[in-house]
């Protein structure tokens, strides 16, 4: 694995690109934010730790599926990755020098939804290194999905919508921004379905280590599993679909 | 060196798009020239390991590109038709970052991708966000890249379609810089005359004629071509024009009828060989 590479790429493709044109990351604040809005008039507060909670989750979740909009660009329009797959950069490399670019992207969203968490009293040094564990595995496991869609599309026009779309069934749907138990006295298929998007498993989690729901060892459980285990099952999936050498 | 052993590449059910290709290239400066659509591109991206043919294979300075890819991938450095920079960022820090993906270290990346752009006259927009460059200047940072890279082959595919003459040239005096031996692909038969030492034309797949151009022309040693509206005794019609090959020492009479004299260029291997399908 060349690491020096995938923190080269992160800095300039992350880091410098936030600072010269930092639209993109406040875009991608607006909806959580709008959410976390509108979860405090209407609950009138109730449900705001949720919502903090849960729009960190669902920030981290979005960026990483938006994702697939610059993969797909970098493919189809600038050709970038037919140069690097010419080289000694391997997809993995390349998935992972990505990945860290939108991770860097998740920075300033990262630290506003912190100080709100901090601001609500929802941080000890448990909860904070599972956020840190979650962000780690939804960055990825997201990013793997981005990398899929990017493979699976054939103009660049169409990975907005399906991004759009996606960003929505995938990031606001699940139990982000309200309990979990909710749902599932709602329907249990439901929230079965709901576990084929990485956000779920994140949320459910957080809600039970944050203590905004009950205790459940075995929710618990079956949701860290999940979550590790669909990180890796996309990340597989999308190192075949990267399509880094065509057939 | 390239050897090419029976190539072919078929697209699902469509046509073959490059078709049984068995060549070496051993000069400093080999061109690939065709129309669109020959299977320039096909060939460029199966031998710089973008792309598995469906058949067949190539060995590149010893290294098979279907067995051993991660030994070709690095001797070469293969930049891609229609490539664009990312426009937020610096032809500086794109030449860097791709050398640092070519296990270049840091120091070595930044002095190696200072002097590439110096080296192609992009000393003074280095710094500069691309989507500030002109098309030339945006071409020359990724002959830049493969400049900085030091690799054994370079692939260009079309390195200058879409350029005005001037950046063209500008273009053409960057390849000349370049170290290594160098594939590119063309449709500009002019790009092929100025740079080529050896010359392949390739047509539906298949490579049709090869040589230095020198070579290939010498068929015509001697002899005008004329373009004409209106007949002429032993012409061919091609393109909405009556063409004709004729000794030099006949040119004033055809420039007097009121046809166009046009000196020898490799167009005429396409032209001939339009005229040749023509029959």
């Amino acid at each position: 694995m060349n690491i020096r590479f995938i923190f080269t790429f992160a800095w300039y493709y992350g880091v410098k690109i936030f600072s010269r044109g930092p639209s993109y990351v406040i875009a991608s604040l607006t909806t959580p934010l709008s959410l976390l809005f509108i979860v405090y008039v209407l609950t009138q507060g109730k449900l705001v730790e949720f919502a903090v909670v849960g729009g960190m989750i669902s920030l981290i979740g979005s960026i990483g599926l938006q994702s697939a909009g610059d993969a797909t660009f970098m493919k189809l329009q600038l050709r970038v990755q037919e140069m690097y797959v010419a080289s000694a950069v391997t997809p993995i490399d390349y998935m992972l020098a990505l990945t860290m670019s939108f991770l860097t992207f998740s920075i300033p969203g990262i630290v506003v939804y912190t100080v709100l968490g901090t601001i609500f009293g929802l941080y000890n040094t448990v909860t904070a290194l599972s956020m840190v564990f979650l962000i780690v595995m939804l960055t990825l496991s997201t990013s793997a999905i981005a990398f899929i869609i990017s493979g699976l599309v054939k103009h660049v026009r169409n990975v907005w919508g399906i991004v759009g779309i996606l960003s929505i069934i995938m990031t606001v749907i699940p139990p982000t921004f309200y309990p979990y138990t909710d749902l599932q006295n709602f329907s249990t298929s439901l929230i079965y379905i709901l576990f084929i998007s990485p956000v779920t498993p994140a949320a459910i989690s957080a809600q039970i280590i944050f203590g905004l729901e009950p205790w459940n060892m075995a929710i618990l459980t079956y949701s860290l599993l999940t979550l590790v285990a669909e990180t890796v099952i996309y990340f597989a999936i999308a190192k075949y679909l990267i399509r880094w050498r065509e057939n | 060196m390239i050897e090419i052993k029976n190539i072919m590449k078929k697209y699902g059910n469509g046509p073959i798009a490059v078709n049984d290709v068995t060549e070496t290239m051993s000069k400093r400066v080999t061109t690939l020239i065709g129309r669109n659509g020959a299977g320039k591109t096909t060939l460029l991206r199966m031998l710089s390991t973008q792309l598995m043919p469906t058949s067949g294979t190539a060995v590149i300075n010893g290294h098979d590109i279907i067995k051993e890819p991660h030994k070709v991938r690095n001797s070469i450095v293969s930049i891609p038709q229609e490539a664009s920079p990312i426009g937020i960022l610096t032809p500086y820090e794109q030449v860097r970052m791709y050398l640092i993906g070519r296990r270049f270290s840091l120091s070595d990346a930044s002095l190696a991708a200072r002097q590439a752009l110096e080296t192609v006259g992009l000393e003074s927009s280095m710094h500069s966000p691309s989507d500030t460059l002109s098309g030339g200047m945006k071409r020359k940072m990724f002959v830049a890249i493969a400049l900085a890279s030091n690799a054994e082959i370079v692939f260009l595919d079309e390195p200058t379609t879409g350029l005005d003459p001037l950046s063209r040239l500008e273009v053409w005096s960057a390849i000349k810089k370049l170290d290594g031996n160098i594939l590119l692909t063309t449709h500009y038969m002019e790009e092929a005359e100025n740079l080529s030492d050896e010359v392949f034309l390739q047509d539906a797949g298949k490579i049709i004629e090869s040589g230095t151009v020198k070579k290939l022309l010498k068929r015509f040693s001697g002899k005008i071509r004329v373009e004409s509206q209106s007949p002429l005794d032993g012409s061919t019609m091609l393109g909405g024009m009556h063409i004709l090959y004729d000794i030099v020492e006949n040119a004033e009479k055809h420039v007097k009828n009121g046809a166009n004299v046009k000196k020898i260029t490799l167009d005429d291997l396409f032209i001939m060989r339009g005229v040749d399908l023509e029959y």
